[in-house]
């Protein structure tokens, strides 16, 4: 795999998924999703190193039980939060943006590399769908993977910052976790390579 | 033997010829044709009259549910908002059915009032607020501190015991009234504000800069909250506690209000048996239809819906799941299974 491919997917496919997707069911996610119809913003700059500071998906320490030692990160999908494990029943927690449905994963990985404004080299696929995509776009505060990246075992997916950080809290991406570039420095800094990543959704009936 | 046997059946006869019949709550409920439900005169995020006259809230749910159970129709609810002084004598009295109205379960209100507490919808406790600026990750290191305190609640008292049993030396300054304990805090009379968690977080939205204060994660005291019922109808306390449960499992099973339509053609068991496609007679059992926990989530979704709309992440409250959380997933909430 090619280092910095970010899974992402742009904003014609989520349409057409929606187009395709069950009608009846599930309206207001709809509506909740065509409100963050955003497409990867390659360019875009944003706030350097900003750091949500209001709200739920502000950085907190919380109250959490938990058998994992400390350095665990927890992330749960449906929440939209990632917790970093402190021990003594407290976790750190961030908010995050998570793979919108169907791309929505669960499992036991391992932080592989850890890498500083990773460079993005969208996968065939996607240029195939966005032919306007950059074929490479080098690190730095335009590109959409942000400022950080934690690499997640020998998937295609990552923990990584956003050029966008609005879309924190929702379920925009194609099964990355993305934090907001403050926040995402925040978490580099705390976690090691080796640390254990448990990825949790809600059960399905 | 025979003898015992008919001086009890006589003891029974007196009594029911010289007590009113008494049908039940439940079949009074169905009777009126509405549920009679207290509440709070208003608390943010749990119980707050719109404009409108409607109620909404993390109690008003909870009576929503009840009532979706009962005639399939969550609007079947009359609010009665009662202060803390009124709330049990209302329920006593039999002006309402159920109060849903951030009350803590202790001993002495179900065995010195008479009442039964049907479980714990929410976890609350005693809990601190600081400025973002103080770097105290722990209620632990609020040593060499002032902190502010309404006179006349419960909360001065766990503070100063908090704080000998840990040893810690911090000031507390009493105030009359929240808003005057607020404002201590604001202006910066004190280092930490104390009060129940649920509330630290109503305050902090009264501040001017409410990003500058932080709600340490420490909770200090028991306050477990949840609806009571009298304690002279066990079948009606059962359901209100089933109905409590069901809301806690269907989180936990993953039936939502989106999909519990879905959830009828569902192959696994245990959300066969909470919509009622399966095991079609626990509803009747408890005096419902076998679709009732179905008719709660769809009216008013699952404990985590409930939670995040009221005063969870999608509200202004913004509380952390914390203790309320699902038991497998950082918090305690465990209800029994539905079969």
């Amino acid at each position: 795999m090619k280092r910095g491919q970010p899974p992402f997917l742009p904003l014609a496919t989520l349409v057409l998924a929606l187009a395709a997707g069950p009608a009846a069911a599930n309206n207001h996610r709809q509506a909740e999703r065509i409100s963050m119809e955003i497409g990867d913003e390659p360019g875009r700059v944003a706030t350097a190193e900003q750091v949500i500071e209001e709200g739920p998906f502000a950085r907190q320490l919380v109250f959490f039980r938990s058998a994992e030692p400390p350095g665990t990160i927890v992330v749960h999908t449906s929440e939209r939060f990632l917790y970093v494990v402190q021990g003594n029943n407290r976790a750190l927690r961030y908010g995050i943006g998570v793979g919108r449905e169907g791309f929505q994963w669960s499992g036991l990985v391992r932080v592989t590399r850890k890498a500083e404004w990773p460079d993005w080299t969208p996968p065939p696929e996607m240029i195939a769908r966005q032919p306007y995509l950059p074929r490479f776009m080098a690190g730095g505060p335009g590109n959409p993977m942000g400022a950080r990246a934690l690499y997640l075992g020998s998937t295609i997916y990552r923990i990584h910052g956003t050029n966008q950080p609005e879309t924190i809290g929702h379920a925009v991406s194609s099964g990355c976790f993305r934090l907001a570039n403050g926040d995402v420095i925040d978490l580099f800094e705390r976690i090691a390579v080796g640390a254990k990543v448990i990825i949790r959704h809600g059960a399905s009936i | 033997m025979s003898i015992g046997f008919r001086a009890f059946a006589l003891a029974g006869t007196f009594l029911a010829a010289t007590l009113p019949a008494f049908a039940g709550t439940l079949d009074e409920v169905r009777k009126r044709g509405s549920l009679a439900c207290g509440v709070s005169m208003g608390l943010l995020g749990f119980s707050e009259q719109k404009p409108d006259g409607s109620w909404a809230g993390f109690d008003v749910d909870f009576c929503r549910a009840l009532a979706a159970v009962i005639f399939n129709d969550p609007k079947k609810v009359t609010f009665q908002p009662l202060s803390a002084l009124e709330r049990f004598d209302a329920l006593k009295a039999g002006k309402i059915d159920i109060l849903a109205r951030n009350s803590t379960w202790t001993l002495d209100r179900e065995a010195g009032l008479g009442l039964l507490f049907a479980g714990v919808s929410f976890y609350d406790g005693q809990g601190f607020m600081i400025r973002r600026d103080n770097k105290a990750v722990s209620a632990l290191e609020l040593n060499r501190t002032r902190i502010c305190v309404q006179a006349g609640t419960t909360n001065a008292q766990g503070a100063s015991e908090f704080f000998a049993t840990n040893s810690i030396t911090a000031e507390i300054r009493t105030y009359p009234d929240g808003p005057a304990t607020l404002k201590g805090f604001e202006s910066g009379e004190c280092d930490a504000m104390t009060a129940d968690n649920s509330g630290l977080f109503a305050e902090r939205l009264r501040l001017a800069r409410s990003s500058e204060a932080v709600i340490l994660p420490d909770i200090i005291s028991k306050e477990p909250l949840g609806p009571v019922v009298r304690n002279d109808d066990v079948r009606w306390y059962t359901l209100v506690r089933w109905v409590n449960f069901a809301l806690i499992n269907a989180e936990e099973l993953g039936v939502t209000s989106t999909n519990v339509g879905e959830a009828q053609r569902s192959t696994k068991p245990d959300v066969r048996r909470f919509i009622g496609v399966e095991a079609g007679d626990l509803g009747p059992k408890l005096g419902v239809t076998a679709d009732w926990a179905a008719r709660a989530v769809a009216a008013v979704g699952n404990y985590g819906e409930i939670y995040e709309r009221n005063v969870g992440s999608k509200s202004r409250l913004a509380i952390p799941r914390g203790l309320n959380q699902l038991w497998n997933e950082g918090g305690i909430l465990y209800a029994p299974p539905i079969r």
